[in-house]
């Protein structure tokens, strides 16, 4: 009973510490900048110079259209191309295309009488070529499918010609095979903000959390707050928890800042994964919360941490993949980016972000800051000095 | 209630000077409003305290006890180890040998109940800058167990005693030394502590903030709560606290009230005899040992005590009889400064 009342007691006292400190945080509005301007500057800035065609912030490539066909198969075409991730355009719209496809005027009908036709694939002015190569391997995948859907009619009514009703209810069905050739196999490579809002957030936390972490206790050691602390009824467990509880409460507002600006402004999509992005970054803030403290015990001179932390984070960062995707390094260096807390975070956060992926997918990774946190929360607790 | 007569005497060959003194009070236990209780049972006792910094002893075997109502006053120059002792006092090191007993009960028995006991108010000023007054003090009351309410409630009781109300929603950062200092202390006042820890609490600020802070303390012990006092000033130790406890290089060397501490030294009269003591034997000069004794020499100064009831213009006349070229006598009650002088060989102030 009475060790019960202690531990609440205790507990009571590290959330006070920790709703303390936010407050002082909150007070420095200089820390602002570091907090929350330059990781969304960051992010927004990275995320055009990483884009990719999968980018959330990437248009769909246009595709201008001349469908003379007065027949229902040149409408399936374009409902195939629209199905592959094609924007189709009409005149007025000519200066965003990035090709043309003109359906000549008897494309349903020589297809029916299964006579070979052709559709026309050309070059709109003033459009560069940078992009024609993706919309031709659209088109050819549209053909592909249009042809199949044909094929499969043809199987099934031996030989009937078929009619538009017919063929979109085969559009409709679930394909028997299907095969996810986007990739060839691999992973995709996170491009764009999905890179940059996951990479800027691990990077700021650990390194914001790094600093402040480390400055202010190395700052309470200085003035005396934290000798303080230590002669009122506070015990040596309650005031590491409230220091680390703080920085995760500072960690939680970055983490809320930047996740709903990807969302809303970015245009990140995390629907559905809310639960799992938010639980691997508390777990990651809990990690870097506790270096944080753990740095301001063991280094006692307050003007060498601001720089040990950049020595820290900023390697960490481009090691553990924040500021490129580890797919695109030497295997020996995504090896050591699983040395260390940024390098899980950031497979957990394209496992969640990028990929689609459930909380199933990112657990592993989860499990593994679970076990950096605990690490690091020991040590900060064992070298912990008032 | 103080001795109105303070006195201090300049002696020139052929001249007469009567100066005041701080040093010359002479005040007893009852000139504080109140006569301490002895019998009153020791809220704060430490015994045989050792601690040790590698080879430096920094706290060497010290004993001694606070009761309630009482303001004990731990005096020394710095590094005397006066901070050492109260850092084991309030838990902040652990003593290598010895025993703080807190209300009848070891410290480390329970340090939680000690510390709820105790208030500690440190040497530097351990407070939040950003936040303000009443911000500071809720949170060290809310630190020290207090509900949120009551912290509240008696933040506001404290910053009207400490005169700072109309401070109290500016950030501390923005406060003067003294303002600080008074903060600094109400923090540890929060939960209303039964035994007081104040180490040198009013260094580095003005006089008058000082005696704004010592006239508080006083009030404290007057209400009952046992205040332990670090310092180095011998003005704050004669007129503040009713024992003293003189320390350096880590002893106790003498204990008890200002009255008790000066009749170590013999007598009620010291003599300051300037003049060219180079060569001078006191101790061969005729009748001088039988009414005299030395507290210290050197080439130019001689301070002696005068022993027994003697008249002291028999004694000035003696002193001017000695066999020595004298420039000035100075006659006057001793102060802790000559105890301590007594004590170690040189003076607080050095």
């Amino acid at each position: 009973m009475r060790a019960g009342m202690r531990i609440l007691a205790g507990m009571k006292r590290a959330l006070d510490i920790g709703h303390n400190d936010l407050r002082i945080f909150f007070r420095q509005r200089a820390w602002y900048v570091w907090l929350f301007i330059m990781p969304l500057a960051f992010t927004y800035f990275m995320g055009f110079a990483v884009q990719g065609p999968g980018s959330p912030g990437a248009p769909q490539l246009g595709l201008l259209i001349e469908n003379e066909d007065p027949g229902f198969l040149g409408g399936i075409l374009l409902q195939e191309l629209g199905e592959q991730g094609l924007r189709l355009l009409g005149p007025t719209n000519r200066n965003e295309a990035k090709r043309g496809l003109k359906i000549p005027p008897d494309f349903t009908e020589r297809v029916l009488k299964k006579e070979k036709t052709s559709v026309g694939f050309f070059t709109v002015s003033g459009s560069g070529d940078e992009a024609a190569a993706l919309v031709e391997v659209r088109l050819v995948r549209a053909l592909i499918a249009l042809h199949g859907h044909l094929v499969e009619h043809a199987l099934a009514t031996a030989g009937q010609p078929p009619s538009e009703d017919a063929l979109r209810d085969l559009m409709r069905r679930e394909n028997p095979v299907v095969l996810d050739s986007k990739y060839a196999g691999r992973k995709p490579i996170p491009t764009g903000f999905n890179l940059s809002l996951p990479g800027n957030l691990v990077m700021y936390l650990m390194m914001n959390l790094l600093i402040f972490g480390g400055a202010t206790v190395a700052a309470e050691r200085r003035s005396g707050v934290l000798r303080r602390l230590a002669v009122h009824p506070v015990s040596r467990a309650a005031l590491v928890t409230g220091k680390i509880y703080g920085l995760m409460l500072l960690g939680c507002a970055q983490i809320a800042l930047l996740l709903a600006v990807g969302r809303v402004l970015l245009g990140v999509d995390m629907s559905g994964r809310w639960f799992s992005i938010l639980v691997t970054l508390l777990v990651y803030a809990w990690v870097a919360a506790s270096l944080g403290v753990l740095i301001g015990s063991v280094v006692t001179a307050e003007e060498k941490i601001i720089g040990l932390c950049l020595l820290l984070s900023l390697p960490m960062a481009a090691l553990g993949g924040c500021w490129w995707p580890l797919e695109i390094v030497p295997v020996p260096l995504q090896i050591v980016a699983h040395l260390i807390p940024t390098g899980w975070a950031m497979d957990a956060l394209h496992q969640l972000i990028s990929f689609g992926g459930g909380f199933a997918q990112a657990k592993e990774e989860i499990g593994v800051l679970l076990l950096f946190g605990a690490a690091a929360n020991f040590a900060a607790a064992k070298c912990f000095r008032c | 209630m103080l001795s109105t007569g303070p006195w201090q005497t300049g002696l020139i060959p052929g001249r007469v000077l009567f100066l005041p003194s701080v040093e010359a009070l002479n005040l007893q236990d009852s000139d504080f409003g109140f006569r301490i209780s002895h019998a009153a049972m020791p809220l704060l006792k430490a015994h045989q305290l050792l601690k040790r910094f590698g080879e430096i002893c920094a706290v060497n075997l010290i004993n001694f006890e606070v009761r309630e109502g009482e303001i004990y006053g731990l005096l020394g120059p710095n590094g005397a180890g006066k901070t050492t002792t109260i850092s084991m006092v309030c838990g902040l090191l652990k003593p290598d040998a010895g025993e703080v007993v807190v209300e009848g009960l070891n410290f480390w028995s329970d340090p939680q109940r000690a510390r709820r006991i105790m208030g500690v108010v440190p040497q530097e000023v351990a407070l939040y800058d950003e936040l303000s007054g009443r911000e500071n003090l809720e949170f060290w009351g809310r630190m020290a167990g207090l509900t949120a309410p009551t912290a509240r409630d008696r933040a506001g009781e404290l910053l009207e005693s400490l005169s700072l109300a109309d401070r109290a929603q500016d950030a501390v950062g923005t406060y003067s030394g003294g303002m600080k200092r008074r903060i600094n202390l109400g923090c540890a006042l929060l939960h209303r502590p039964r035994l007081l820890l104040l180490d040198e609490p009013t260094v580095g600020i003005d006089p008058q903030a000082r005696l704004r802070i010592l006239e508080f303390i006083r009030g404290l012990a007057t209400d009952g709560t046992a205040i332990l006092y670090t310092t180095h000033y011998l003005e704050e130790a004669e007129t503040l606290c009713q024992r003293i406890g003189i320390i350096d290089h880590g002893q106790l060397l003498a204990e008890g009230t200002l009255s008790e501490l000066q009749r170590r030294l013999g007598g009620s009269q010291l003599f300051v005899i300037d003049g060219e003591l180079k060569d001078a034997t006191p101790e061969e000069w005729l009748g001088f040992r039988d009414r005299f004794r030395v507290i210290q020499k050197s080439d130019h100064q001689l301070v002696a005590s005068a022993g027994g009831e003697c008249d002291p213009a028999d004694c000035l006349k003696q002193l001017l009889a000695l066999p020595v070229r004298v420039q000035n006598v100075t006659l006057k009650r001793p102060s802790l400064n000559d105890v301590f002088l007594q004590l170690t060989g040189r003076e607080l102030r050095e």
